[in-house]
């Protein structure tokens, strides 16, 4: 059992890889990767060769190419001749100088020779803007007109899966803050004055508070590893994903609390920094954050009153799912029971119109029943009470998939209700009830068995058009936003998630229907 | 009883008993009543009033689908200046237009478009869709699923193509083709049918090997019978009802999808007329311009209705079981 387990394990890592590479080379290689500037303000607000450079300058940070500067090549050279004061050096000037020349001037300087010659002898190929001026033999160039020599190089899908990978998992360490500032670097246990207990505290990490306590659910939180599932390109500029999806949103909840250097006194400040999310700042530190901050942890995330996304998208998931097994299971066994009756039909229909309406069309008879007949909240945001707003996306959610369960178990009663184990129970007088209740019905739970992690892990997920209908801020619509706001990187974090999500419910599918079942095993050898 | 016996081994044997010639064609001849299986099945078929009445809607549906269009052509821009023709209910837009018509017998979208002409110029779309796509699907999944499921060394690439394939979300590979190749009806076509066919074929796979270890196809192997041969005549007719049921579910389905993808924005382009665009564009105000937004949806949940219960009726009835 164990050893078929690693073996799943291990070929559901290969698939992964698989996935993600096929979806890689989709996204990054066969779409117009110039779409991520139309949203783009800097870009925007650019133009002529700084443009270009911006353009290069994202495509190296979202892993299309690598690419290098001629000036960063030229002082690098200089600075290793001179020292610090190369900037006033003669030949740094020119090299400076000869690439604002229009025309193949620039080619006969020594310095952009090396240049071209390193970098065209590791596969680059140099790029070469010429400035842009005015006129031609004017002084004066134009907005962003600076000439520019570059080096480019484009990376390949298989490295950038491999970056993706290495990246995956990051662990924090106290040699993470680059600040020649910080010498006193250390990890260890220290009294965390915001929970009351102990906590393990970083210095030179990005979090200082690596370990810790809080009243939040699930109480025992980290900020040590973490999970880089990638980065938006477009809509939420340059976040990386998973944060954006387990922040929670909502308004500000403004607690009264103590900023670091008011503990111990009788201070305290109306604010909504969660003081456990403190990072490090590499930047100047203002006089008010040197009073109220004894180090220069100084940047943190605020509380917020409502869920994450994936929370919200959890919680009206988790409920119709639950739904969905107190009533379709009872159901689909009662249709089971009274075969060819007027209850199996009615059942029947229910189950046909679900299966062949789309679920778009019943959705929104949803909504317009319970707008009208009940009153309740059509739009998430507008609910005036907000446990009203989860009772229409949650009941849109159940109903749908309680038809789905009972069409299932109904089918699988019926097949167990020939089997010879019926007969011999109602020959050795066991009542009908006692029949369905504890023979049939358990058989055929076993089927049933193997979708249930499949169904709680599809939570997470969220329900697309459930949500899109109702506004609901939850992570259903993540992948079609990002398909239309071309955020490749978001695509590719979803297939990883979704693929990862739907792999680990049919390997815990197969574990728990073979815990259920002693008949089930996975040996391949031995078996009487 | 002795007496019986005796009274009957008077009678002489040449007057009880006619010699009959020895025809050895004629001999092989099974006298039972003429059985087709297909006439069977329109026989069990037909035999439902239901079905009478499912059939009667969906070729009025077909009609009204390919025959409005063709001669009513639908122009969603044709107003698109003339602000005073957008959202109109049925009774207003009649009275700027000047007396009845059925161009406007739904009232006029957003654009100011035809609701009545709309509709159907997209049931043509997800029926041309659905049966292109299920066309496509069904043969290349039958006929990849049978060599599947009859060869074991296609089997071992094949599974590992299907376990790596299988565990993409549809969703997301669909709509990560249609960013890709564009959003026109063929690309949308290409979209639904590059991998939709592996799900059929696999399922296929599983029913084909079920029936090839099967005794009477395993003597037929012995008998020497060519492998095309035990495919087509083997194990193909053990799966029509198979192969109904499949269809059954799988025609509908495409219809939902297009509504789907369309609905959420990845789906068709706003060139090809919709249902899921229009219940995209009507779901923005539905309770205050109800007239655009519930014609669309309640196609689409007729067409897929009727499509499914049809579907699943002739599945029922191509099995030989029911044809007492």
């Amino acid at each position: 059992m164990r050893k078929y387990i690693w073996k799943r394990i291990f070929f559901s890592v290969l698939s992964l890889l698989a996935v993600t590479w096929i979806v890689m080379l989709l996204v990054f290689s066969l779409t117009d990767r110039s779409a991520i500037f139309q949203t783009d303000d800097v870009w925007n607000k650019r133009s002529n060769n700084d443009r270009v450079l911006y353009e290069y300058t994202q495509y190296q940070r979202y892993g299309y190419l690598e690419f290098v500067n001629f000036t960063a090549f030229s002082k690098a050279k200089w600075a290793g001749v001179y020292g610090d004061s190369f900037d006033s050096s003669k030949e740094y000037t020119d090299d400076r100088n000869v690439i604002q020349k229009v025309g193949d001037d620039y080619l006969k300087n020594q310095t952009v020779q090396e240049f071209i010659q390193y970098y065209e002898s590791r596969g680059y190929t140099i790029v070469r803007l010429d400035p842009i001026r005015y006129s031609t033999g004017a002084k004066q160039l134009k907005p962003g007109g600076t000439g520019y020599l570059l080096a480019t190089k484009e990376k390949l899908i298989i490295v950038r899966l491999w970056d993706y990978i290495k990246g995956f998992f990051t662990f924090e360490t106290k040699r993470d803050v680059d600040d020649p500032e910080l010498t006193d670097r250390y990890i260890r246990f220290e009294k965390d004055p915001y929970s009351g207990l102990f906590a393990i505290v970083g210095s030179g990490t990005t979090h200082k508070y690596l370990l810790y306590f809080d009243g939040k659910f699930p109480f025992i939180h980290q900020n040590w590893i973490h999970m880089n599932l990638g980065v938006s390109f477009t809509r939420y500029r340059g976040q990386e994903i998973s944060s954006v999806i387990t922040d929670s949103q909502g308004d500000l909840k403004t607690t009264r609390q103590q900023y670091p250097n008011q503990i111990g006194t009788d201070q305290w400040a109306d604010t909504a920094i969660d003081f456990h999310t403190l990072t490090y700042n590499t930047g100047e530190l203002t006089e008010n954050e040197k009073q109220l901050f004894p180090d220069k942890y100084t940047n943190a995330t605020y509380r917020r009153d409502g869920l994450s996304m994936i929370g919200t998208s959890f919680v009206i998931g988790i409920i119709a799912t639950i739904f969905q097994y107190a009533f379709g299971l009872p159901l689909g066994i009662l249709m089971a029971r009274k075969k060819d009756t007027w209850i199996d039909k009615v059942g029947m229909w229910y189950i046909i119109f679900f299966m062949s309406v789309p679920s778009l069309a019943y959705i929104f008879i949803f909504a317009a029943i319970g707008t009208s007949l009940f009153g309740l909240p059509y739009k998430f945001a507008n609910a005036s009470v907000k446990i009203l707003a989860y009772i229409l996306p949650t009941v849109s959610l159940s109903i749908p998939a309680i038809g789905g369960l009972m069409k299932w178990m109904r089918r699988y009663m019926i097949d167990q209700m020939n089997s010879d184990y019926v007969k011999f129970a109602r020959a050795e007088g066991l009542s009908e009830r006692e029949i369905y209740s504890t023979h049939i019905s358990k058989n055929a739970m076993i089927p049933i068995i193997h979708g249930i992690p499949g169904n709680i892990l599809g939570c997470l997920v969220g329900a697309i058009i459930t949500e899109s209908v109702y506004s609901v801020p939850g992570v259903g619509g993540l992948l079609t936003k990002a398909i239309a706001g071309h955020d490749n990187g978001v695509i590719v974090a979803c297939t990883v998630f979704y693929t990862t999500l739907s792999l680990i419910s049919l390997i815990l599918g197969d574990v728990l229907m073979a815990k259920f079942d002693p008949r089930i095993s996975f040996d391949s050898k031995g078996g009487r | 009883m002795a007496d019986t016996i005796k009274k009957d081994a008077v009678v002489n044997e040449d007057e009880l008993f006619t010699f009959v010639s020895n025809d050895s064609i004629e001999s092989e001849k099974i006298i039972a009543p003429r059985y087709s299986y297909w006439r069977s099945v329109f026989r069990v078929f037909f035999r439902k009033k239901s079905n009478w009445v499912a059939i009667t809607m969906l070729v009025l549906l077909f009609l009204c689908s390919f025959l409005i269009p063709a001669f009513c052509t639908y122009d969603p821009y044709e107003n698109v200046t003339n602000a005073t023709m957008f959202n109109q209910s049925p009774a207003q837009a009649m009275r700027q237009t000047g007396g009845f018509s059925f161009k406007w017998l739904l009232g006029s979208g957003q654009i100011g478009n035809s609701i009545f002409y709309g509709i159907w110029a997209s049931a043509r779309t997800s029926l041309l869709l659905a049966s292109i796509c299920a066309a496509i699907n069904m043969s290349i999944g039958i006929i990849m699923g049978a060599v599947w499921g009859y060869s074991k060394t296609m089997d071992k690439t094949m599974i590992v193509i299907y376990s790596i394939i299988a565990n993409v979300p549809y969703i997301l590979l669909i709509s990560v083709l249609v960013y890709i190749i564009g959003s026109g009806f063929w690309s949308f076509v290409f979209a639904l049918t590059i991998t939709g066919w592996l799900s059929i074929s696999y399922f296929f796979r599983t029913q084909v090997m079920i029936i090839r270890d099967r005794e009477y196809s395993l003597a037929s192997r012995c008998l020497g019978t060519p492998i095309p041969r035990i495919i087509s005549k083997n194990i193909m007719p053990f799966l029509t009802s198979v192969i109904v049921t499949l269809l059954a579910t799988e025609l509908p389905s495409y219809i939902s999808v297009e509504v789907f993808l369309s609905f959420i924005g990845i789906g068709l382009s706003a060139k090809v007329p919709s249902l899921g665009r229009m219940i995209q564009e009507g779901q923005v105000a539905f309770r205050t311009y109800p007239w655009a937004f519930w014609p669309p949806v309640a196609i689409a949940a007729l067409l897929t209705i009727i499509l499914y219960v049809l579907g699943q009726n002739l599945a029922d009835a191509t099995d030989p079981r029911t044809h007492m």
